[in-house]
């Protein structure tokens, strides 16, 4: 009886199960990263209808967060500032800037000034600004720093396992209770006060929810 | 700041409003039924156009909406945050905002809170400020929040096919006023009763600009008692307040104080007062209740006796025979009849002569006027006046009543009608012919928050504002001062009852704010401004309740209201009664339209959707609609005629002096035996999608001379079958120890007797060496109870739980619709009912017995009958949080864990639909969503794809809390002990603690929705690790117990055992209550402890035959 398969054919299924490999392999590793938060978010960059430029209010004028974000620690949101909060300065300043035509447009109107969303979480998950920066957590943590940005984009993945690693761990995360607007400032793990910060947790009793209600409802 | 919307004219089929809960089916896209649509609608709900809706969005203030139509890449949508442009006073985007305001509701408001997120109202609560309810609210008052969004509205002022502005019609009401003017012959008004004092300067300013005028108040409800009857008792224009807290016995003459009269709320509130019990000295009121038809009322009576509503005049004039110690009213006792009468009679009033100042007797408002008089020669003589009885002066009503306003119209003397509120042509007594005289009128003016019945029949339609967007003013039933304060623009430019009144008498400011002002600083004292701001800060005027007047029964002058009485009726299967009930949730027909409250079962009969003609199991068996079993009965070898929730009900025709109206027939244990109740409300023909064509309308029947109860009516079978979505088919605890109950007696000398019965009294414990620790230190340690399951450390700070006090509930169902409204819980329409796919967090079990179930319950004769004289157990029933959770351990997808307080939750995205958790829950309290119900209408729930994607208009939208995830098809939810509630007390806590350790949520911060909402503070949830905190006292309690404890789930959520005090003297005294006397029946006389029972089991109170 002749041959049907040479003898090269014997090597077939180990080369089938190499290729496999590979290919499964390459597959993982695409879909770890490019299908993460990580790489889909971070970097996002959209165009706003009016060039804001943070790294020349809140760095060079050293606006605080909290002039324009006046929600940030009462509600869960921070709130985009209203029109209004423009033209309390820029009723004087640069009133006629075309730059600026949109914003008086939308004070004059109501009609809102659309600035487009650049960290999104999904409708489930209910995060609240206000615990976070009265306990200790910069804005700095979440959203990079901002004050160097001229146009903001997303700095940090806000995937749920980037959330919990912070809920695990929260002693090298927290800031001295006065930095948490300062943007320039260290954590207290990098001011190498790690044990500092460790005792802040224990003494405030920062117990960050690890548990799905924590986040969802 | 607003929302910016395509403000394009929205498509025809969205104007109409054809998608809410029900909508139309596909023929709404056939040109004819659009047509007929128009016909039906003819006020032009294309009103609602982009005006309209800009105006409200202007209000609104939401932060983030999706934008950037097709601008996005691939990569994800664009969206927007789309801010103020110039900021709002107070308002801090993602911060709820909470106003005082209140619901006005006949004579007696509820004062409330509204909770509003960036200018919509979504919830609202009992104002705590108003004492007398201490922040309770209603059923009706939390499901009011619905019909402000509710799409089927009338949205706009017509005239016959015309659309009105707002010009044209403030030009309208001013020539009214041009017309009349100095005379008002021709001019008639029909308003619904209100306790607004600016109405009623209004009313009166009325009367003086048109003296000939008729204004007529009609209320198809009568929910006071009639003050002729305190004029004839005490010479004086009084209403009477009951102090029930203050009554050890209490007596009611089918007056259903928990629901039908007016004051409810308070009432039941201070009726659980007297009958909570912390400890086994604690005394507690004993209730009886003489009714006719089986009320909320009734099923907490000790004592309770079935009577026809016509007699209860001669068993008031024997009990009033008894207790005055003469033979005055002998000649009314005539003809009453029922077993032990004597005895009965003799007891109960020897009771009340024990407690002399402290007993009550109460009358129901629709018993005539001599009952009512008769119950105060009773309080009067056993010395209740002024202690459990305050009478408060009322000014006597001046209005005219429907029938002389019929007449008046009869006569051809009315020219101009303006219908205010009310719905005549719906529920006007039959006999008047309202509806069909209203063409005789010329000019017929309906100003109403619907397009209903009595629109179709006005030439102009104006549409009224919701409370909830109109300036008011509303007294509450103990004469309160409350404003009714907007919460958002009117939606829909509507306009408000006080501003068309002023309009018409003239004001020159007619706007409803300075109307109210006005009144206020009239009554207030001081600076007028500073005055008004308190009012509508507090959501009260301080001081100004009815005063209380003394009064002194004077029998001479009281003998004058029995120169007429009702005739005694003997009735028979050939001359029935017919009581005709307030609707537990469509009250008079009103709330028709709320789908929350329509899909709300009955709180006795537990049927959804529908009215039925509710009969008692002895009539039924003689109408012979009960062949080899039982209707409530099912898994038995017998004729079921249930089947998952299906009830399926014989069609009969009631006939009544002449008129008919068919219903599907209900067998109601409990019922005085030949007396018929037809629940009122039902049966709308014009009403929207929801209302229109559930049940049938009683009024059909209803004659003006016989508004609570009439005589002489017969049913007549039809032969048809109808299905009824019943959501409790099986009404027996089988001699199960589901609910634990015991005599007042009994637990005085056996505190513990829960733990006497039921399986754990059988078994070794199944806490362990752990059994004896307390609450809190076995609320957080592991192993629990010895489990196999690894289980995880609930080491929270907090540990949360909950204890229900089932001797306080009063099974009104206000819980089911305030979770309803809280976590945003869909409605799923009749057929989905019909499935048993209801969606409610909160089921609220209702349970008969009869001491006649046995140990074979299944086939033997025992309990093949359903029980004619029952006693009811109420049990809230709702996610228990097991700490070892049987539906934790089979979920595939850890979709459904414990957090580390001890709250089982629910991460509704991990789901995948399997369902085993609700297989393996052993409380049956989990909801699946069968369909998209937030997304589908309930008709094209079937077609899949093809049905139509869009989303719900945006204004059923508007009512959903913000804090709550929507759940989607697919996804199983439950109770969540308001899970939203609690993150955010802690975060507010958190806040407040800032750089310090001071975390720990103080107790009775968070209150769940159903514990705000509960009128007798049955609910209560707190920490239960705390030993201080009022959830750990409770549950410290002697009565405390778990529902199937015996499984070692170990629920953080437990009941106080229900206890009833029955008077030993009473023929129908049983030493045990009912259940517990078939507990003892299937468990064999148990020989485990004292509390199984070895007393006499004088039970079974005779089924006599009485009519």
């Amino acid at each position: 009886m002749s041959k049907i398969f040479p003898k090269s054919a014997n090597a077939l299924p180990l080369q089938i199960l190499i290729f496999l490999g590979i290919l499964g392999g390459v597959a993982t590793a695409g879909i770890s990263y490019y299908a993460t938060p990580a790489y889909l978010r971070v970097g996002y960059q959209p165009v706003q209808p009016v060039p804001f430029d943070h790294s020349l209010h809140a760095g060079q004028l050293g606006i605080d967060c909290r002039y324009c974000h006046a929600g940030v620690e009462k509600s869960a949101t921070s709130s985009v500032p209203a029109a209004q909060t423009c033209m309390n300065c820029h009723s004087t300043i640069k009133t006629q800037s075309p730059l600026l035509e949109v914003v008086r447009q939308s004070y004059q109107t109501g009609d809102p000034v659309p600035w487009v969303k650049i960290h999104s979480n999904p409708d489930y998950v209910y995060f609240n600004h206000s615990v976070h920066v009265a306990r200790g957590v910069s804005c700095v943590e979440c959203h990079g720093k901002v004050n160097e940005m001229k146009v903001v984009h997303q700095d940090k993945p806000h995937s749920m396992s980037w959330c919990l690693d912070c809920h695990r761990d929260p002693a090298s995360r927290l800031r001295d209770p006065k930095d948490v607007f300062n943007l320039d400032s260290k954590t207290l793990a990098d001011q190498g006060k790690l044990a500092d910060a460790k005792k802040f947790v224990h003494d405030w009793k920062v117990n960050p929810p690890t548990s799905c209600s924590g986040c969802h409802r | 700041m607003k929302r910016k919307f395509d403000h394009s004219a929205p498509a025809q089929r969205e104007l109409t409003g054809p998608k809410y809960w029900r909508s139309l089916d596909e023929l709404a896209d056939t040109p004819g039924f659009r047509e007929h649509l128009a016909r039906e609608f003819p006020e032009g709900a294309a009103g609602m156009d982009g005006v309209d809706r800009r105006q409200f969005m202007r209000l609104m203030a939401a932060s983030f909406a999706l934008g950037g139509l097709g601008l996005a890449g691939c990569r994800r949508p664009e969206k927007h945050i789309l801010p103020y442009g110039k900021s709002v006073e107070y308002i801090v985007p993602g911060l709820p905002l909470y106003f005082a305001t209140a619901m006005p509701f006949r004579k007696s408001a509820i004062p409330l809170v509204a909770e509003t997120h960036q200018g919509r109202p979504t919830k609202v609560e009992g104002n705590p400020s108003y004492l007398p309810h201490g922040g309770a609210s209603s059923l009706l008052a939390q499901a009011s929040v619905l019909d402000l969004y509710d799409p089927e509205r009338a949205t706009a002022h017509t005239s016959g096919a015309k659309t009105l502005d707002v010009v044209a019609v403030n030009d309208l009401l001013a020539k009214i006023h041009k017309t009349y003017a100095g005379n008002g012959e021709g001019l008639a008004f029909l308003a619904d009763e209100s306790a607004s004092p600016t109405r009623a300067r209004l009313v009166a300013k009325l009367k003086k600009e048109f003296p000939r005028a008729i204004w007529a108040e009609y209320e198809p409800v009568q929910d006071e008692p009639p003050v002729a009857a305190a004029q004839a008792a005490f010479g004086q224009n009084v209403k009477p307040l009951y102090r029930f807290a203050a009554a050890k016995r209490i007596v009611s003459l089918d007056a259903d104080f928990f629901h039908a009269e007016a004051g409810s709320l308070y009432y039941a509130r201070e009726f659980a007062k007297g009958r909570r019990v912390t400890k086994a000295t604690d005394p507690m009121n004993r209730l009886y209740v003489v009714e006719s038809g089986f009320s909320l009322t009734g099923s907490m009576a000790d004592h309770r006796l079935r009577l026809a509503s016509n007699h209860m005049l001669a068993f008031t004039a024997a009990l009033a025979n008894k207790v005055l110690g003469t033979d005055t009213f002998a000649p009314l006792a005539q003809g009453l009849d029922f077993p032990n009468k004597d005895k009965w009679i003799a007891e109960c009033a020897a009771d009340l002569e024990h407690h002399k100042g402290e007993s009550l007797v109460v009358a129901g408002a629709h018993q005539p006027v001599q009952v009512h008089v008769l119950a105060y020669a009773i309080n009067a003589k056993l010395g209740n006046l002024g202690k459990t009885l305050d009478f408060v002066a009322v000014e006597p009503s001046a209005a005219s009543t429907v029938s002389a306003l019929a007449a008046a119209i009869k006569g051809g003397s009315v020219k101009t009608l303006l219908i205010l509120n009310g719905n005549p042509a719906y529920n006007a007594p039959a006999d008047l012919e309202f509806g069909a005289s209203l063409k005789s009128v010329p000019e017929v003016i309906r100003f109403g928050y619907y397009h209903d019945e009595t629109s179709a029949l006005a030439g102009t339609h104006l549409a009224a504002t919701h409370y909830l967007e109109s300036w008011g003013d509303a007294r509450t039933v103990d004469g309160t001062i409350v404003p009714v304060q907007p919460m958002i623009m009117p939606l829909f430019n509507g306009l408000s009852e006080v501003e068309l009144l002023a309009r018409v008498a003239g004001e020159e400011t007619p706007d409803a704010y300075a109307q109210v002002f006005a009144t206020i600083s009239k009554l207030a004292s001081g600076d007028s401004k500073k005055a008004f701001e308190k009012f509508l800060h507090d959501g009260l005027l301080a001081g100004s309740a009815y005063k209380a007047v003394s009064v002194a029964f004077d029998p001479a002058r009281s003998g004058a209201a029995f120169a007429k009485v009702p005739t005694f009726v003997p009735l028979s299967l050939e001359n029935l009664e017919v009581l005709f009930a307030t609707d537990h949730k469509m009250d008079d027909g009103r709330f028709a339209n709320n789908g929350w409250l329509q899909e709300c079962p009955d709180p006795m009969t537990k049927i959804a959707w529908d009215n039925a003609i509710l009969v008692s199991p002895r009539l039924a068996k003689e109408l012979g609609i009960v062949p080899g079993g039982s209707l409530l009965q099912v898994a038995r070898k017998e004729e079921a005629e249930f089947t998952q929730g299906k009830e399926n009900a014989h069609v009969y025709e009631v006939l009544l002096n002449g008129r008919t109206v068919r219903g599907p027939v209900h067998i109601q244990p409990g019922l005085a035996n030949y007396t018929i109740v037809l629940p009122l409300g039902y049966g709308r023909k014009a009403s929207g999608h929801i209302g229109t064509g559930t049940g049938f309308s009683a009024y059909a029947v209803r004659t003006a001379d016989a508004q609570g109860f009439a005589t002489g009516a017969k049913l007549v079978k039809t032969g048809e079958r109808m299905k009824l979505a019943n959501t409790q088919e099986h009404w027996s605890m089988e001699g199960r120890d589901i609910v634990r109950e015991a005599n007042l007696d009994e637990f005085a000398k056996n505190p513990a007797f829960v733990d006497g019965i039921g399986m754990e009294s059988h078994t070794p414990p199944v806490l362990g060496a752990d059994k004896d620790k307390s609450p809190a230190f076995i609320a957080s340690t592991t192993p629990r109870g010895n489990s196999l399951y690894e289980t995880p450390n609930l080491d929270g700070l907090h540990q949360w739980g909950m204890s229900i006090d089932l001797n306080t509930c009063i099974g009104c169902n206000a819980c089911i619709v305030a979770c309803q409204a809280e976590n945003n819980i869909p409605i799923v329409g009749k057929e989905q009912v019909l499935r048993g796919r209801e969606m409610q967090w909160i089921r609220l079990d209702r349970y008969y017995s009869d001491g006649q179930a046995d140990a074979e319950a299944f086939g033997a004769e025992g309990n093949k009958l359903l029980p004619e004289d029952p006693q009811v157990s109420m049990q809230p029933m709702t996610c228990q949080h097991c700490e070892l959770a049987p539906c934790e351990t089979v979920c595939p997808v850890n979709a459904t864990v414990h957090d580390d307080e001890g709250i089982n939750v629910m991460a509704y995205n991990r789901c995948i639909g399997t369902r085993y958790c609700a297989n393996n829950c052993p409380y049956k309290v989990r909801r699946f969503n069968f369909f998209d119900f937030n997304k589908r209408a309930t008709d094209s729930l079937y077609m899949g794809p093809l049905g139509k994607q869009s989303d719900m208009p945006e204004l059923v939208k508007m009512v959903k809390n913000p804090d709550v995830t929507i759940r989607m098809r697919g996804v199983m939810e439950k109770c969540t002990y308001c899970v939203q509630r609690v993150q955010q007390a802690k975060i507010a806590q958190k806040r407040k603690a800032g750089a310090s350790g001071d975390v720990l949520i103080p107790d009775g911060t968070i209150k769940t929705a159903c514990q705000q909402v509960c009128p007798v503070e049955a609910i209560v949830f707190g920490n239960v690790k705390d030993e201080h905190s009022a959830v750990s006292k409770l549950k410290a309690q002697d009565r405390d117990y778990a529902v199937l404890g015996y499984l070692n789930v170990r629920p953080r959520t437990t009941y106080l055992g229900k206890l009833r005090n029955p008077n030993p003297a009473m023929p129908d005294y049983s030493a045990l209550p009912l259940s517990r006397v078939e507990y003892n029946q299937k468990n064999g006389h148990a020989e485990h402890g004292a509390a199984h029972g070895h007393e006499a089991e004088k039970h079974a109170p005779e089924h006599g035959g009485h009519n």
